[in-house]
């Protein structure tokens, strides 16, 4: 038995999955200042009159970091930055006050400029003095060579009780410093309050007998282990939204180009599935207005839902409670939807008077307002998806190869998920002249991809044979090469896969590291003069996004 | 306030050899650079993406010989095509200003085009520039070359334009290749004085240039009027470039941009690609943007380390007050010209393609127009690498062409399609945006 739980901003969903069908479901009201309760709700709901020996996997997707962040309940943190030479300083807007230090290296990882032992000491008695506990800690080019962080870390930590310091170079190897600095930032801010809560769960699951393996969803569609979380908080966040667009690749399992619409109450979620390949933000997902090197999907979220309120002026982007037909006062999206495709949701005549009244100040009759109101949303919500497949289309290329040839994008179905869904993909997709698929299981498809989804992960290589140093991300980890002179590129994919392997045991995923692919595979020549001095190399290879082995479809 | 624009196409799989200066990893640590520094996430900045130019564009400036085609790799396409995204950018107001950091790059590719001379086969300004005054109507346009080679196929493709004005401030050619870029060369007779060449000695620092920016680049500038700035943004002026002899630094090269205002910057020299070219790519992209770039410095820079000798002065207070004259003179030269009494002023040259060995030798003719610049017709002949000897003739109508002037084209390349003198007899009818190519022995004309 496998079981998903979607704690989303409005509801938290949960399925009970066994033997290619969803067993039972459960929907309840999120608690917003007690997100853990709500999932235990959900959970023993699930599991009300079941074997718990049985469950085999638990997977959960949570909003608790986006929600801190959001509010301001992130711990008190410090950021330091070695911003080097470049850009002017105040063009770090991530907090009020960052501490500025000397000291920089440069895309080689080469020193160009040292610590300042004067500027640590001050460090050490601004944090003394402040008594601020959380440190984050990023420096330009970290990612080739980490050696001020990490002595600044251990300074810090000598010297400074019961500070903890997180380092850029350990959260990602990626360019992008101040996506980098943003990242580190926000995983200090997040990660007691995060332990906290696994420390909850973890003794939650023991009290009820529980010894299924516990996963965490992430904004990249894979999981990794609840353990594992404590020290990459952020990666959870944005998990809602992949697990909805997980969803329904999980309904679809084929290879089309689909356009995934996750209806809710007041928005509309949507992403992009290519050749069934989720398709990433390429810069990242945006959390708190900041770019961060958290992976996530491209979801474009509108604020139009289903229970999104008519006026006279047309859709309005709120909602004052479900739609007419359901027992709202106002008409909503629908309601239109239910007089114009004859839906007979609910109760349809309510559906009707709440719409009359509008129609009416108008001066027109029901049907056709109810016309103008699917058109509109259709409309709206297909210019929203042209404008999604140009942005991709128009995807910065850097090889003449990509450049020739063209990215076009033949959208060939789209995929209807939440609760709304039924009322309005079908229209939608008849506009766009292309398939609809609305499934029986779309309403819970978030917790149905949640609990079917396998582990993902990335591992990035960066060698210099000149240097003969190399860098292997996650982890933030640097040595020498023993054998820098006739390195090639098959030795730098060795050493990828190698470190794949290393990293998905320690998190248990040994069954997943054979799929591994090479998703990055770049390498130079040095010249100097005109001889070749070194060879640069840039690897990576993943555990892309996909589901577990158990899982082989739906049967309906 | 409007973003900048960047295009930033590094070719990451084109290289003219293996170990060329023009090879793959030429960019590499500018990407580096710029991606660390997160200058695509700003708000002040807008990537685009590459694009391709069609033929067509290549032939409204280039005689390809045989043709198109054989002139160019797709990366080539690619380049051009991505100066031509980043002018429409401007154009259409999505950006307040653009850099094309591309390669491979143009400026040493000429009008005809036998083969690649000083790593350009096509020159991606001057295609950008009869784009522009295609697509947008544009009169009057400037372009400032700021590598330190003399951008002598810009030079020759607009000598005789007298709506482009051409600066170009470099090493001297007496120390550099390509050897040409004297104050002499001033512009054909009915467009004097809109090709202006600065040669600098070496060593010319900072200081010496923004003296030349100051006191005459931008003086000329003000008085040309021009519908848009072009910087052909060479980066090899650098104190750390191996192929040059020159000391600005990526300070000097912000500060020549934020001076210049271009409103397009297209990339081309540059080969100290990890010890300039990431910062200076770095300043123009921060100069350009209005972003202060006081932070930006090379890791080897030392402030004061870099003078100006004194003789350098000297004779930049010199080119200034000639080259200011020379700008200042050219409707009296161009009205004592055009009255000369002839009907065509003739001129030779030869050309010499140094990366692919190929002499070519030209005869020029200009139609000494009573009310228009004149068109030229070039013939052309060269033996190419592959043993093969074309002799072509080249009818270049240029897009300000008057009545007359376009009869007289348009009957040259009739009559010279039926005479077997020519190998290839091409006309470049700017004013229809048509392009003929005729190959006299089949007959077969192509019309782009
Ligand atoms: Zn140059
Ligand atoms: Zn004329």
């Amino acid at each position: 038995m496998l079981i998903g739980i979607d704690v989303g901003g409005t509801f938290t969903d949960g399925v009970l999955f066994r033997d290619g069908q969803i067993v039972k479901s459960v929907k309840k009201a999120t608690q917003e200042d007690n997100l853990k309760n709500s999932l235990l709700q959900v959970l023993d709901e699930l599991l009300l009159a079941q074997d718990k020996e049985q469950i085999q996997r638990i997977v959960l997707s949570t909003t608790l970091v986006t929600n801190l962040l959001a509010t301001g309940r992130g711990e008190k943190t410090a950021l330091v930055m070695l911003p080097g030479y470049g850009l002017p300083h105040d063009s770090y807007e991530l907090s009020g006050d960052i501490y500025f230090m000397k000291g920089a290296v440069d895309f080689r990882g080469r020193e160009i400029e040292p610590l300042d032992k004067g500027e640590i000491t001050e460090l050490l008695n601004w944090i003394k003095d402040t008594g601020v506990k959380r440190i984050a800690l990023a420096a330009k080019f970290a990612n080739r060579n980490n050696v001020h962080e990490q002595m600044l870390k251990k300074r810090i930590m000598e010297e400074c009780e019961g500070v903890h310091v997180s380092i850029s170079s350990e959260i990602s190897g990626k360019l992008n410093f101040p996506r980098r600095a943003a990242t580190t930032y926000f995983t200090a801010m997040t990660i007691s309050e995060w332990n906290r809560f696994v420390d909850q769960i973890e003794e939650a699951l023991k009290l009820r007998g529980i010894k299924a393996e516990v996963q965490v969803l992430k904004a990249d569609g894979g999981t990794m282990p609840l353990a594992a979380s404590r020290t990459k908080p952020c990666e959870t966040a944005f998990s809602g939204p992949a697990a909805s667009t997980m969803g329904g690749s999980a309904l679809t399992r084929d290879k089309l180009n689909s356009v995934v619409v996750d209806v809710g109450g007041t928005t509309t979620d949507l992403s992009l599935i290519i050749s069934g390949e989720p398709l990433y933000a390429s810069k990242g997902a945006v959390i708190e207005k900041q770019l961060t090197h958290v992976n996530s999907f491209a979801v474009r979220s509108i604020p139009l839902g289903g229970d999104s309120v008519i006026t006279a002026q047309g859709v309005q982007p709120y909602r004052l409670g479900p739609a007419a037909c359901f027992g709202g006062e106002k008409a909503t999206v629908t309601d239109a939807f239910n007089i114009h495709l004859n839906l007979n949701l609910g109760n349809v005549a309510q559906s009707e008077s709440q719409l009359k009244a509008i129609a009416e100040e108008l001066q027109m009759d029901t049907p056709s307002l109810s016309a103008r109101i699917v058109e509109e949303v259709s409309q709206k919500l297909l210019a929203e998806v042209n404008d999604m497949f140009r942005q991709w289309e128009n995807e910065p290329a850097y090889k003449v190869w990509e450049v020739i040839h063209q990215r076009k994008f033949a959208l060939d179905r789209v995929i209807g998920i939440g609760a709304a869904a039924p009322a309005l993909v079908p229209a939608l997709a008849a506009l766009m002249q292309v398939e609809s698929f609305v499934h029986e299981y779309s309403p819970v498809a978030n917790a149905l991809g949640a609990a079917v989804v396998r582990p993902t992960l990335s591992v990035m290589l960066h060698v210099d044979t000149q240097s003969k140093k190399y860098t292997l991300d996650p982890g933030g980890i640097s040595g020498t090469l023993e054998k820098a002179r006739n390195f090639q590129l098959d030795h730098a994919r060795a050493m990828a896969r190698q470190h794949l392997h290393i990293v998905g045991k320690e998190l248990g995923m040994e069954d997943y590291t054979d799929d591994a692919d090479f998703f990055l595979e770049e390498q130079f020549n040095m010249i100097r003069g005109w001889d070749r001095t070194g060879k640069l190399f840039e690897v990576g290879i993943q555990v892309a996004p996909g589901f577990i082995k158990e899982y082989e479809g739906v049967k309906i | 306030m409007k973003p900048t624009g960047i295009l930033f196409f590094p070719a990451f799989d084109w290289a003219i050899s293996p170990t060329h200066p023009e090879r793959e990893e030429r960019l590499l640590y500018t990407r580096d650079q710029i991606f660390e520094e997160g200058i695509m996430d700003l708000p002040q900045i807008r990537e685009y993406k590459p694009g391709l130019a069609s033929l067509k564009d290549i032939a409204r400036v280039h005689f390809c010989v045989p043709n198109v085609e054989a002139q160019i790799t797709e990366a080539h396409l690619v380049s051009a095509g991505s100066a031509l995204v980043m002018a429409d950018a401007v154009m259409q107001g999505e950006v307040r200003n653009g850099f094309a950091i591309i390669r491979p790059p143009g400026h040493h590719a000429m009008t005809v085009a036998h083969g690649n001379r000083g790593f350009c086969n096509i020159n991606n300004e001057a295609i950008m520039v009869e784009y522009l005054r295609q697509k947008y109507g544009l009169k009057r346009i400037a372009i400032v070359d700021t590598d330190v080679h003399h951008g002598d196929g810009t030079q020759e493709i607009f000598y005789h334009d007298p709506e482009v004005l051409f600066i170009s401030f470099h090493q001297d050619g007496r120390t550099l290749y390509p050897g040409s870029g004297f104050m002499e060369e001033a512009g054909g007779p009915l467009a004097y004085g809109t090709t202006i060449n600065i040669p600098l000695l070496p060593r010319t620092t900072d200081t010496g240039i923004h003296y030349v920016l100051d006191h005459l680049v931008m003086p000329i500038l003000e008085e040309f009027k021009p519908d848009i700035i072009i910087n052909s943004a060479g980066q090899d002026n650098h104190y750390s470039d191996p192929l040059a002899n020159m000391a600005f630094s990526a300070q000097g090269y912000a500060r020549l941009n934020e001076t210049l205002a271009p409103d397009i910057a297209v990339l081309e020299g540059g080969y100290s690609v990890e010890s300039a070219l990431p910062y200076i790519n770095m300043g123009i992209i921060m100069a350009m943007a209005g972003i202060d770039y006081s932070n930006l410095r090379e890791p080897d820079y030392k402030p004061g380390r870099l003078k100006e000798p004194a003789s350098n002065m000297e004779r930049i207070y010199k080119i200034v007050d000639t080259q200011l004259n020379t700008f200042r003179r050219r409707e009296e030269v161009i009205e004592k010209n055009r009255r000369s009494g002839q009907m065509f002023k003739t001129s030779h040259e030869s050309i010499f393609y140094d990366t692919d060995y190929i002499s070519e030798s030209q005869r020029n003719e200009l139609r000494l127009c009573p009310s228009c610049g004149g068109f030229r017709i070039i013939n052309s002949s060269a033996r190419h690498p592959n043993g093969r000897e074309y002799n072509i003739a080249c009818i270049q109508l240029p897009i300000y062409a008057c009545p007359g002037c376009q009869e007289q084209a348009r009957d040259a390349y009739t009559t010279m399609n039926s005479s077997d003198i020519y190998d290839l007899v091409y006309l470049q009818d700017r004013v229809k945006d048509e392009y003929r190519s005729t190959d006299t022995r089949s007959g077969e004309e192509r019309i782009l």
